[in-house]
């Protein structure tokens, strides 16, 4: 049980990693269109030519 | 039942036919425009966006909009609009027609291909392109016409410092949600790791290294995530005004503090993972709330670069609208509106004030007449002289009264806010006196027992009821076609028995549509007779021609205006008029008929008969009847509130439905007639900008989602679907949401009261006290997830 001593730090400093990046990527404008980014992933992958 | 375009979606005029075989499938359109649009998206293998778009655009491309773009030629003007480092040039442009993830899917894709862009990105909520490219290669204006290619039209455009003050503020609020998201979920893991150890047993060395994880993951979330919340209880103090931000800002405060204690002194108990809950929940709330307030307000804060042509020094200039001086001689083509107010020079032409008046019929101006801006010209290119621009203009003046009129607006004081003012006293001298009273006692643990009656009472649950409630109707709402943008609305809404329509359209679609044929004198049956009139009409920019617009154009010739009277033109060889009264009696021809007041009778006649009379009128939206005779089961008293007169509102309307019918209004009196009837809840229903100053008065508004801006700005809600058939559905809603306020409300405030005097009998132990305040507020937010469907 003494691990958790040492993994719940690490696990904190990921956490605050995690925070810093999404901080970073709001002044960076990511978060600016809200309605748009959900849906991004539909267009982006589709092959433009329909096979069929 | 035609069929509609396939890339704009209008109806095609019966008996036209142009079609393509594109997709693998055979597509019908409603014109040539759309057709080599469609073909050159095709062509450009971006086919894909008319699998993926929401809704379609009903944008086609005309030639006066790439004026804007000849107006960067002045380098003033260009480095004003244009971001230059070295030869990439970079610039902002508002796009019109932009309604869904499809279009700036296209855009991005049309524009990326094309040779000289550098990138482009586009906002879908804001309708703002930033597209950089190479000097040398591309200029603004083939920009706008590669833009033009594909159906949208664009201006450029600035932002200016209201937007980027509100881009900042919400840049901070999701950096704040996100820190109050993340540290709550790292909270509430320890705190079961810690409930967990309370039910089996726990080392003291564990438990203290879970309690201290928390702190330090609870800490950020209070100091910085609430920060809106302490900044909210200073104004109420300072205007000793008390709302939910009071009591919010205490209990957060006072938990995180004593769970600080309890850390520190190793006793009593740590409230982090419902301190940091609260805060997350109450931010989401707030947060919906102000993403739908932005959305409204940015349409009324745009100022594209707009062109006006003016006569200066015996020449034709194309300037800036911003550089347009009193005294400018300026020239306005039909189809336009007038940027700004004037006096009129050339000697005749009708114009459209419906945005001004809500009278949908063109008004003939004669030389010399009075033209106000945002009124469309209609008829012929004019040329008029400048009397006031910017500020000093009728339209500016309609929004100053606006501005009064929601300066006077009684306010709907919120349930919750109500309670709060008396809560917070309640709480906390109730809090201190058993402090007071145990330390006399000699009891030791007097601080705890404080603790505990404050926890007891935090209002966790209390100040969630609302607001919990209230962000999942209007979600619910926004998805049945309802965009609330104030606080107050829902249960304004709930609470609403006085409904205000305006007519033009709002209970009507606002447009001429044809109402009776009478056939005069010809063997000609009705179709061919509307298929002529539509023929001579095809081209014309003016209202009535939109009633024809639908219907497939007999071939005719020699198409000539003749103003303020009607058209003319050959058929077969045959010379053939429709027009108004005047052009017949200019024609030598007599008629029988009587005009009807809100009716609009057009002829068509050759050279020596009249063949028949058509009657126009505006036609009510096709759920309005249906909606009225809801609302009244419903028991709503309900008024109509019109500019028009009595006659043309009873052609078109059922008044026995309304309850008081008030015609010939101006915008002015329609804000001091629902002035007067503030004892009631009025709702008013309204889009143009006459109805403006009302819309601002009423204690709650609603807006067309085809409205002026203006209008828009200063309703607290807008019917984004534009069916009026959604506002019983929005009326069902906010009573259900308004009977979960009260359960949630009576729920937290029995916890409350039935916990209390056990707490200040020192007989609840802290901990007992926080699973209470967690679960009592879990089934708030339960209760509160009913309303996901309207």
């Amino acid at each position: 049980m003494e691990s958790l001593f040492l993994l719940i730090p690490i696990a904190a400093v990921f956490v605050v990693i995690a925070v810093a990046i999404f901080i970073w990527a709001v002044k960076g404008d990511q978060f600016e269109d809200l309605n748009r980014e959900g849906e991004r992933i539909l267009f982006d992958d589709d092959d433009d030519t329909p096979k069929s | 039942m035609s069929q509609a375009c396939f890339h704009c979606g209008d109806p095609i005029p019966i008996g036209l036919e142009i079609a393509s075989d594109l997709q693998d499938a055979r597509r019908e359109f409603c014109c040539y425009g759309c057709q080599a649009i469609a073909e050159h998206i095709c062509a450009a293998n971006l086919g894909t966006y008319y699998d993926k778009r929401g809704e379609q655009n009903a944008v086609r491309l005309t030639d006066e909009d790439l004026a804007p773009f000849d107006l960067l030629n002045d380098p003033s003007l260009y480095q004003h609009y244009v971001y230059q480092e070295g030869t990439v040039h970079s610039m902002q442009l508002l796009i019109c027609g932009i309604t869904c993830s499809a279009c700036a899917w296209l855009i991005e894709k049309h524009l990326a291909q094309q040779v000289g862009i550098e990138s482009v990105h586009v906002n879908v909520s804001t309708r703002i392109a930033s597209i950089s490219w190479q000097k040398d290669q591309l200029s603004p204006k083939d920009l706008a016409e590669l833009l033009a290619d594909i159906g949208y039209h664009a201006q450029p455009y600035v932002p200016g410092e209201r937007d980027q003050q509100q881009k900042q503020h919400k840049k901070q609020a999701i950096i704040r949600l996100g820190v109050a998201g993340v540290g709550m979920m790292q909270v509430m893991m320890s705190a079961i790791a810690m409930y967990a150890g309370d039910l089996q047993g726990m080392d003291d060395v564990y438990r203290q290294l879970l309690r201290s994880i928390s702190f330090i993951f609870a800490t950020p979330v209070v100091l910085y995530a609430g920060l809106p919340f302490y900044r909210g209880a200073l104004r109420d103090l300072r205007t000793l005004h008390f709302t939910m931000d009071l009591p919010v800002s205490i209990g957060v405060l006072l938990a995180y503090v004593s769970s600080v204690v309890a850390l520190f002194s190793q006793s009593g108990h740590v409230y982090f993972d419902s301190v940091t809950m609260f805060i997350f929940f109450l931010l989401l709330g707030r947060f919906l709330e102000a993403v739908a307030r932005a959305y409204q307000t940015q349409s009324n804060d745009h100022a594209p670069l707009t062109a006006v042509k003016v006569k200066r020094d015996e020449t034709l200039q194309t300037i800036a609208l911003h550089q347009l001086q009193v005294g400018d001689i300026a020239q306005i083509d039909p189809g336009q509106s007038f940027p700004v107010d004037g006096i009129l020079l050339s000697p005749h032409t009708s114009v459209d004030e419906s945005s001004l008046t809500g009278e949908y019929q063109p008004v003939s101006k004669h030389k010399g007449d009075v033209i106000h801006a945002q009124t469309i010209n209609i008829e012929q290119k004019v040329e008029f002289e400048v009397t006031h621009t910017g500020q000093n203009t009728r339209a500016a003046a309609i929004s100053r009264i606006t501005e009064r009129a929601l300066a006077e607006k009684p306010p709907v004081a919120i349930m919750a806010d109500r309670v709060a003012h008396y809560f917070v006293i309640a709480v906390l001298v109730i809090a201190a006196l058993t402090y007071i009273f145990w330390s006399f006692q000699g009891r030791s643990d007097a601080y705890w027992v404080m603790v505990s009656v404050l926890v007891v009472t935090c209002p966790c649950a209390l100040s969630l009821a609302t607001p919990v409630a209230l962000t999942t109707a209007t979600n619910a709402l926004k998805q049945a076609g309802l965009l609330i943008t104030r606080g107050h609305v829902i249960e304004a809404l709930a609470n609403t028995q006085h409904i205000v329509f305006d007519k033009t359209g709002t209970l009507t679609q606002g447009r001429f549509a044809i109402r009776h044929i009478e056939i005069i004198n010809t063997h000609l049956s009705e179709d061919s007779i509307l298929s002529m009139v539509a023929g001579l009409e095809q081209h014309s920019k003016h209202p009535i021609a939109q009633a024809f617009a639908d219907i497939a154009p007999t071939p005719i010739e020699a198409i000539e205006n003749l103003p303020s009277q009607g058209v003319c033109g050959t058929w077969l060889g045959q010379k053939l008029y429709f027009g108004n009264r005047t052009l017949l009696e200019s024609l030598g021809l007599e008629i029988q008929h009587a005009n009807i007041d809100g009716y609009t009778s057009l002829y068509l006649a050759d050279a020596d008969h009249v063949i028949a009379r058509i009657d126009l009128c505006d036609a009510l939206r096709p759920e309005t009847q249906q909606v009225l005779t809801h609302l009244k089961q419903r028991g709503a008293r309900l008024s109509l509130l019109t500019g028009d007169t009595l006659t043309s509102a009873r052609a078109i309307l059922p008044l026995e439905l309304f309850d008081d019918v008030v015609t010939d209004c101006l915008p002015e009196q329609k804000w001091q007639w629902i002035r007067d009837q503030q004892q009631h809840n009025v709702l008013m229903v309204g889009d143009g900008l006459n109805d403006v100053p009302a819309l601002a008065g009423a204690t709650t508004s609603l807006a067309m989602q085809a409205s002026s801006d203006l209008a828009k700005t200063h309703a607290d809600a807008i019917l984004l679907n534009d069916h009026l058939a959604t506002l019983p559905k929005a009326l069902a809603s906010a009573s259900k949401c308004r009977l979960i306020i009260k359960q949630n409300l009576i729920w937290a405030a029995g916890y409350n009261a039935t916990l209390l005097p056990l707490a200040v009998a020192g007989l609840i132990p802290p901990w007992v006290a926080a699973l209470g305040m967690a679960l009592s507020s879990l089934l708030v937010v339960l209760n509160a997830t009913r309303l996901t469907t309207v």
